[in-house]
């Protein structure tokens, strides 16, 4: 399974409303419940909290990977947020964050979930996509950019 | 058709195609009479990637390199299990790196003559960022390769070999 096949217009929200780092994760967290990808919202959440609580997963240039191993998901679960205005999230570059990929996998996936997060770390590579992944103004538009349509 | 195919090599990565794969690769092995190799890569590559690109700390490295290796072994042993119920006996093999340049080297160490993989990715990207691993080795390979699909068909084929 490669990451692409996770990309579906549900996955996805901008903005996201949140205005700090407890909230983004609750809010990408709540995204999967909507969507029907995950029934358990607070042991994805925990997952999730678990990891950030020993170094934030944000990076360089406005870009988050919040991760984590959890039962609560059977396969693979991805969500994107997107938050034009910029969250401070303890990123490496002191800049706010922008671009939040979240991704949960069950402790019996971890071949698929490393490489779907290497995906995400080749992605992260491309500025000129970051940046318009930033700049759109629906969760289609970041479809069509991440498809190359 | 036992002359053409004398080694199957199946490529296991944890997902439900690779299980169908195995269960089609079990059914070419007892039909032809094929010795089956089954490979599991560890993605060292990926998460040496991930440290560096900062998005695993030190201790999730070691923490997933064994996750990995533990998968390998649970996934390698069902494949074994499925493969032992209908009387096919299957060389285990486990390798560390790129998963791409493991499954070639692994073809050509054996001698393989058909790798058989799980359905590639249904959804394409047209963009660099985004490439499937089994899609690179199936590429570059030098030999024939089969992929498996129709999860439902694949599962009532492996059902009814005796």
């Amino acid at each position: 399974m490669t990451l692409i096949e996770l990309v579906e217009e549900n996955i996805i929200k901008i903005p996201l409303e949140s205005n700090d780092k407890p909230d983004v994760l609750r809010e990408l967290v709540q995204i999967l419940k909507d969507a029907g990808e995950i029934e358990d919202f607070d042991a994805t959440l925990k997952a999730v909290q678990q990891r950030e609580d020993k170094q934030s997963t944000a990076l360089e240039d406005g870009i988050v990977v919040p991760h984590g191993k959890t039962d609560a998901v059977t396969d693979l679960r991805l969500a994107i947020g997107i938050a034009p205005q910029g969250i401070d999230f303890d990123s490496m570059d002191g800049k706010p964050s922008t671009l939040f990929f979240l991704l949960v996998a069950p402790p019996d996936m971890s071949g698929p979930h490393v490489a779907a997060l290497a995906e995400i770390a080749k992605l992260a590579q491309s500025k000129a996509l970051c940046k318009a992944l930033t700049r759109a103004d629906n969760a289609r538009e970041v479809v069509e950019l991440l498809t190359g349509d | 058709m036992s002359n053409l195919i004398r080694k199957i090599m199946v490529y296991i990565d944890g997902t439900e195609h690779s299980v169908t794969a195995a269960q089609y690769a079990i059914c070419l092995a007892s039909s032809t009479g094929a010795e089956l190799v089954a490979l599991y890569v560890i993605n060292t590559k990926a998460v040496e990637d991930l440290l560096k690109a900062r998005i695993f700390l030190q201790d999730e490295q070691v923490e997933y390199e064994h996750d990995m290796e533990a998968d390998a072994r649970r996934y390698l042993n069902y494949v074994n299990e499925l493969a032992l119920k209908k009387g096919v006996s299957v060389i285990k093999k486990s390798s560390k790196g790129s998963v791409n340049r493991e499954i070639v080297n692994a073809v050509k160490e054996d001698e393989i003559d058909l790798l058989v993989i799980g359905e590639l990715s249904r959804i394409r990207s047209r963009r660099d960022e985004f490439y499937d691993e089994t899609e690179r080795a199936m590429r570059t390979v030098p030999c024939s390769v089969l992929i498996v699909k129709d999860e439902e068909k694949v599962w009532d084929i492996y059902e009814s070999l005796v």
